[in-house]
């Protein structure tokens, strides 16, 4: 297989199509070898290397699956479902846990007696959105390494050592009283569902494997981030309920499969009761009244058509929005230059 | 932008003025980020402390409304020091000859006397800047929500065009779009002096185009700005639709518009909660989401990307673009194009820049497509002026220093910025329905120098009142020395203390943009209001602009 | 670089506000502008910071167990001193040991904790004076220079002869004694030193490291204690030689933070020596450890150095290329650095010809059931009899001994006559490792012995890689399993796993904790297998 300068071992194997598994690996991260799922066996040396940190060599043999490497990826699996919560389906009561599927993908052994639960909860942070669930951690460091070197906001550290190893902030405060800024990528890194969203949970939704996802792009800010909604089908009486909102993978332009707090999280408004739901036209009365469409549009149309008798066609103006999309800017300045003949069409793009 | 946001991180200078990224922009502060952990400089310039500041090699901290006299200076160290990419200026620019005279006086010492920012620094971010090859310049409305923001843009385009920061990847000028579709909503023609693809109205060809492809006679003179509409609202505007706007809360000097919507005769308003502009509306047509429809928005970087719907609308509400299609039929011009898809079309193929994009090349490629692009084959373009600049050659346009319109004096000593935080967005009707984001950063404040709030025996988390010509707003102060003495700031994402009752409606003369980063105010603490308990330490930003440079 | 050295202080700034009683976490992160959460995970990490509120710990090593420390720790809680458990203090010849704050106090006794009365500023060793430099039994107590490369008996020389002869000899001539001597690392892999001083003095980059490794913390290791306290002109003559060879003139000093006493001694050597003029163009630096067994590794040393938590780093890249803040480093345990000046004043062929099976004197430290406990430099390759013969005689009959440090297993009686090198160790599993050698009579309960260096490695394991982190534990608790239900029927299904969990410890893990750390487990099953039936 050629390389290219700097290229690791996983690099050159996925892109020769064989499979690797990873925990702790994610393309935005540099490596950090710690996981041990990806060892495999380099021709010539005595130890298994880290795939994912070890640099590709002239001339270099790799075997990704034998007997030993296969062994090896049991027993570490067997390992790290001891220190895990067990239950395959409760565990993914949020996300899918990638340790579970790995474990059945290369039949590590599930019946070890569990440990009891060494690493320490942070039961009292009051945050709204991202939760930390310690019995389904499995110190893999994506979400501190992601907080780190991806977010560069640092409001989560690895704390503590050995078993009790753990996910912590501070001085073990909740995320408010950090410099966390809710972005919610240790949820979108994090490979068994640890660390979660909290909304869904609250909310009973169903699991993402439930779920389907579309992708779409965010409506908030400039950059246009990609995301994938996920729906409950079942939801709303059959119209589909938005669950919740998750990131795509690294590597989806334009912004790497990140997203910032309000994209991930701030997609509440969609099911909010105050949303309009009938056209209003406003009566005799001075009182805005139900309506149906037909009643609304005839309405709308008169009344504009009404002042363009009267004062002429630029006597009215329409504005349009940066929010709405390309199409429906393109139909606002086509229904004021072409409906009702006048150039007076702009945006709030200022606002 | 003229670059794209996957090259930031490549960038070996970046030059911030007048945005504050990481909270406005999260995910490009996010790539900046990465930059300055790989050793790129970054240079912020803004007349806050924001949080890009801490991490960024030099903070100019100039006088509100002097970014002209700042940026100039730089240009007149580059020519001085003779960092002039004289072989690109010779083959891709015209104009280069009138700006040496303007500069002249341009001096750092002079600069420092009107901007507060070193002579040194000034020179010292100047040759920086002009010999680092992979620089480029961030902005957004800092720099456009002036009465001089074309000025300001100018000045940053002339400091790109002399060192030829232009044509390759990480480096450019690049304004930064605050809301989703800024960019796709000029791009669609939905400009008083643009049809889509920015073909001027009064360029006849062009208008000889759109009225073979409609079907109508086309009005051949420009029509209003958003900033003269507001002003004429109930006076010349006797009826206005608008679409996915709380102008009531967005626009300058509220006072006087909402007196000019009680004139009106006839107001359609579509939208997707009730607003602060419905009290003035005679129609009101219940809109879809993002999520509950198809479209395509354009991001910063000129992406034209998908919007997919994923849910259906609630109750009867509908997708914008279904609304319009309805309503052309019922102002008697029923349209051809009946699907999303095909409007897209349709717009796509009138203007040459969008040539070529479709529904299906965006699928095909899988990451939307920035435009120009020439046809089907195309990949789109990652960074314009590759190989020469675009349209010919990139124009100089020496300028002056403006001062701002309004300016402090003995009754209102104070400069007022308004802006935005990163747990808000715009208006709030979105976030302030975020249970989360609500509990976060729950009500407006004003954030003002511990001298200043001294001097007015006001404290942190006292109830004030800020006063302008235009009106006066009740909130809480955060003092704070993010702000300079002289300076206050505030968001204006909420109703209960709209900023924007303060701001000014005067405006750039190109753009119509209204000057909302710099008025005269004055704080006076109010006594007998319970005191509060504080509810956010955060600070905030700026709105992107509405300005336009192809 | 002033960033670096900014969060290189972080865990000194840490300790700094734990003594000022200051909310530690952020006034460090203030201090060194690293982020909070980085600071906690920094405290949480080590021991003497993270708890700084305990100030009194009582060592669990074997050698003090053997010697009653759990007595001592009850009895100190029961006296209401509010103490906890401490891993081996490296005072095995003077067990039981405490620390007090960051004090090693030794040979405590039930009375010494009656007379405190309850408050642990009042606890002394009455045996040891605190106002005196405590240290512990040498042999040869007499100087014996021609024989001992280190000579912990000799006089220190100040003169710097060694030093000064290096400059004369040049480079090469330095480089082919070492080689000719044969100095392998002393500190526990057994490298040979000459081919990672070229190997730094080979790199391209200009700006190099040397380190010194004084985190002694293998259970039953007390040596480089030893060195440091009684020969500190070695060990700057050494380094200084050292720093020449690789053009490196930063020197720091890593010495494990219990080693109050050692770290004086140290820095009042540097100050005398700079004083007089001696290796002026170098300057050192003392860094002193808070307390984890991991940092003796190596890679982790440089990690915690860089003020971090104390993970050890993949290999390769190894220190010599990529090392302290990312530049060649050569690293050196405090013995080997130390028997660098005599090499060179005596010749190489001298130091090799000192030892017996392999190359050199060895500093061997001696504990648990024999008469005199203590370190003894002796000629490298001689056997367990030897050792105790020279330290008085077995107390008891000879069970089991553990050759080097808990990380080697344990050995039968039957292996009394191997010799204590690198190689014949290696040859059945075990290794010669830091020559902490733990002498067991047949009083002890194999199963209580392994028990209590499993504990250990639990609770010294860095947690970064799984095998080690989960598996320190998961054997533990097999084992304890087995414990609670030992001559009860199916007693031993308890550790049906364990081939399992120890196979993956040493396939898996990143470094040498994870991959040793069963095997005072499986070599005592495999040795003692009636005691596990």
């Amino acid at each position: 297989m050629p390389f290219g300068d700097g290229e690791t071992i996983l690099d050159v194997t996925r892109r020769a199509g064989r499979q690797v598994p990873t925990l702790c690996h994610d393309d935005r991260l540099k490596p950090a070898g710690a996981c041990r799922t990806c060892l495999v066996q380099i021709e010539g040396a005595r130890r298994l290397a880290p795939a994912c940190s070890t640099k590709a060599g002239d001339g270099m043999q790799v075997t990704t699956a034998n007997e030993r490497i296969d062994e090896h990826r049991q027993n570490l699996l067997a390992l790290y479902l001891v220190d895990h919560h067990q239950g395959h389906d409760d565990c993914e009561d949020g996300a899918p846990c990638e340790l579970h599927a790995m474990a059945a993908a290369y039949g590590a052994p599930t019946d070890w007696e569990p440990l009891p639960l060494a690493r320490a909860e942070r039961p009292n942070d009051d945050n709204p959105y991202i939760e930390f669930r310690a019995d389904r951690c499995i110190a893999c460091a994506r979400c501190t390494r992601y907080c780190d070197e991806v977010e560069g906001v640092s409001a989560i550290t690895m704390a503590k050592r050995g078993i009790e190893t753990t996910v912590s902030t501070a001085d073990a405060l909740g995320l408010f009283d950090t410099t966390c800024e809710l972005c919610g990528g240790c949820v979108a890194v994090c490979p068994t569902g640890a660390m979660a969203e909290k909304m869904p949970l609250v909310a009973k939704a169903p699991p993402e494997r439930k779920l389907h996802k579309v992708r779409t792009t965010c409506n908030y800010c400039g950059v246009g981030c990609q995301m994938d909604i996920n729906v409950d089908g079942y939801g709303n009486n059959g119209k589909g309920q938005v669950a919740k909102i998750t990131s795509p993978p690294p590597g989806t332009l334009p912004s790497d499969g990140n997203l910032c707090v309000k994209g991930r999280f701030a997609y509440d408004f969609i099911d909010h009761p105050d949303r309009l739901k009938v056209p209003l036209v406003r009566n005799a009365q001075g009182e805005l009244k139900e309506a149906t469409w037909e009643e609304a549009l005839a309405a709308a149309a008169k009344g504009l058509r009404a002042v363009e008798a009267e004062h002429g066609k630029d006597a009215l103006a329409f504005v349009s929005s940066s929010r709405c999309t390309v199409e429906e800017n393109y139909l606002v300045q086509k229904l004021a230059r072409v409906a009702f003949g006048t150039n007076n069409v702009h945006q709030c793009a200022a606002t | 932008m003229t670059n794209s946001i996957g090259e930031i991180r490549d960038a070996d200078f970046m030059f911030v003025i007048g945005s504050n990224t990481s909270e406005a922009h999260p995910i490009i502060a996010m790539e900046m980020k990465r930059a300055v952990k790989r050793g790129a400089e970054l240079v912020v310039a803004d007349p806050r402390s924001i949080w890009m500041t801490t991490i960024a090699d030099k903070h100019l901290k100039l006088t509100p409304g002097t970014d002209v006299w700042l940026l100039n200076a730089m240009a007149h160290v580059i020519l001085k020091e003779g960092l002039c990419d004289e072989k690109f200026i010779e083959e891709n620019t015209e104009g280069f000859e009138a700006l040496p005279e303007v500069l002249e006086r341009y001096t750092p010492e002079e600069a420092q006397k009107v901007t507060g920012v070193d002579a040194a620094v000034i020179r010292e971010v100047a040759i920086r800047y002009a010999t680092t090859r992979k620089a480029a310049i961030f902005y957004t409305l800092g720099i456009t929500e002036h009465s001089h923001g074309t000025d300001n843009v100018y000045a940053l385009s002339n400091l790109v065009l002399m060192t030829g920061h232009l044509g390759a990847a990480s480096m450019g000028l690049n304004p930064l779009r605050g809301q989703n579709n800024v960019q796709g909503a000029n791009d669609a023609g939905a400009t008083p002096i643009f049809y889509p693809g920015y073909q001027r109205v009064d360029d006849e060809a062009v208008r000889k185009k759109y009225e073979a492809a409609w079907g109508v006679d086309l009005d051949p003179n420009p029509g209003l700005n958003l900033n003269e509409m507001m002003k004429v609202a109930g006076t010349t505007i006797r009826a206005m639709f608008i679409m996915g706007e709380d102008i009531v809360m967005s626009e300058p000097n509220i006072s006087h518009l909402e007196e000019g919507l009680n004139n009106m005769d006839f107001l359609v308003l579509q939208d997707i909660f009730p607003n602060e502009t419905m009290r003035f509306t005679d129609v009101v047509l219940p809109a879809a989401c993002f999520a509950e429809k198809d479209g395509v928005f354009v991001n910063s970087e000129r992406r034209m990307q998908r919007v997919r719907k994923a849910v259906e609308p609630p109750g009867q509400a509908r997708a914008d673009w279904e609304i319009l299609v309805s309503l052309f039929a019922a102002a008697g011009t029923p349209l051809e194009s009946q699907t999303v898809s095909e409007i897209f079309t349709e717009m796509t193929s009138l203007a040459p820049k969008f040539a070529g994009i479709t529904y299906e090349h965006i699928e095909k490629l899988g990451h939307g497509i920035q435009w120009p692009c020439a046809d089907d084959e195309s990949d789109g373009t990652r960074y314009l002026h590759e190989g020469g600049v675009l349209r010919g050659r990139g124009l100089f346009t020496a300028v002056e220093y403006r001062p701002s319109l309004e300016l402090a004096d003995d009754n209102y000593p104070l400069v007022l910025s308004t802006g935005r935080t990163l747990y808000h967005y715009n208006a709030a009707t979105q976030t302030r329905r975020a249970q989360g984001l609500k509990v976060k950063q729950p009500e407006a404040y004003v954030e003002m120098h511990p001298k200043d709030a001294g001097r007015r025996s006001i404290g942190d988390g006292d109830w004030v009142d800020v006063v302008s010509r235009r009106g006066t707003l009740r909130c809480r102060a955060l003092v704070s020395k993010q702000v300079q003495r002289g300076c206050i700031w505030m968001p204006f994402h909420f109703a209960e203390a709209r900023a924007n009752l303060l701001t000014i409606d005067e405006g750039d003369n190109v753009t119509g943009t209204a000057e909302y980063k710099v008025c005269a105010a004055e704080v006076r603490r109010v006594t007998g209001e319970p005191k509060p308990t504080r509810s956010s330490d955060r600070e905030v930003e700026f709105l992107p602009g509405s300005f336009y440079r192809g | 670089m002033r960033e670096e050295s900014r969060r290189a202080s972080v865990p000194e700034e840490l300790q700094k506000a734990h003594a000022a009683g200051e909310d530690a976490t952020n006034v460090a992160a203030k201090t060194t502008g690293v982020p909070a959460a980085d600071v906690f995970g920094v405290d949480t990490f080590f021991n003497l910071l993270g708890e700084s509120e305990k100030k009194l710990r009582v060592c669990t090593g074997l050698s003090c167990r053997l010697a009653g420390s759990e007595k001592i720790l009850a009895q100190a809680q029961a006296a209401g001193l509010g103490a906890t458990e401490s891993s081996c203090l490296a005072a095995c010849d003077r067990a039981p040991a405490v620390l007090k704050e960051r004090r090693t106090l030794v040979e405590i006794t039930a009375a010494d904790i009656k007379r405190s009365g309850g408050d642990w500023k009042e606890l002394d060793s009455k045996e040891v004076p605190q106002h005196l430099r405590w240290s512990g039994h040498v042999w040869p107590a007499e100087s014996k220079p021609k024989t001992c490369a280190i000579n912990l008996a000799g006089k220190p020389n100040w003169s710097g002869a060694a030093s000064t002869l290096a400059t004369e000899m040049g480079d090469e001539a330095v480089l082919a004694a070492i080689d000719e001597a044969g100095l392998q690392g002393r500190g526990g892999a057994g490298f040979p030193a000459a081919f990672k001083w070229r190997s730094v003095r080979g790199q391209a980059e200009t700006k190099r490291y040397v380190v010194l490794n004084a985190d002694e913390a293998e259970p039953g290791t007390f040596k480089d204690r030893e060195v440091m306290m009684k020969r500190p002109d070695l060990v700057l003559e050494g380094l200084a030689i050292a720093a020449r060879i690789v053009r490196a003139t930063e020197i720091y000093m890593y010495i494990r933070g219990e080693f109050e006493i050692p770290q004086q001694v140290m820095a009042d050597a540097i100050e005398r020596t700079q004083s007089a003029g001696l290796y002026s163009e170098l300057h050192f630096h003392i860094h002193s450890g808070h307390g984890a067994y991991i940092c003796g590794e190596e890679t982790a040393l440089l990690e915690s150095l860089e003020g971090k938590r104390g993970q050890p780093r993949e290999k390769p890249p190894f220190p010599t290329e990529v090392g302290l803040w990312g530049k060649p480093t050569l690293i050196q345990n405090v013995e080997t650095i130390a028997c660098v000046p005599s090499i060179l004043t005596r010749g190489g062929e001298w130091f090799k010809a000192l030892g017996k099976t392999q190359p050199g004197s060895k500093l061997y430290c001696i504990s648990g059931h024999v008469a005199n406990p203590g370190v003894y430099e002796m000629p490298l390759g001689i056997c367990l009899d030897d050792l105790v013969q020279a330290a008085g005689g077995y107390i008891g009959k000879l069970k089991a001994f553990s050759p080097g440090g808990a990380s080697s297993g344990f050995l039968p009686a039957s292996e009394r006559k191997r010799p204590l090198d690198f190689k014949a160790l290696a040859e059945i599993g075990s290794m010669l490792g830091s020559a902490g050698v733990v002498v067991l009579n047949e009083s002890v309960d194999m199963a209580w012995a392994a028990q209590e260096q499993l504990l250990f490695f639990e609770r010294e394991s860095c947690g970064q890689c799984s095998p080690c982190r989960i598996g320190t534990a998961y054997q533990r608790h097999l084992l304890d399993g087995y414990i609670s239900k030992r001559g009860q029927d199916g007693a031993k299904d308890s550790l049906s796993k364990l081939s399992m969990v120890s196979k993956e410890m040493i396939e898996g893990s990143i470094c040498g904790l994870g991959q040793t750390a069963s095997l005072p487990l499986t070599s005592a099953i495999q040795y003692f297998p009636g005691e596990f039936a």
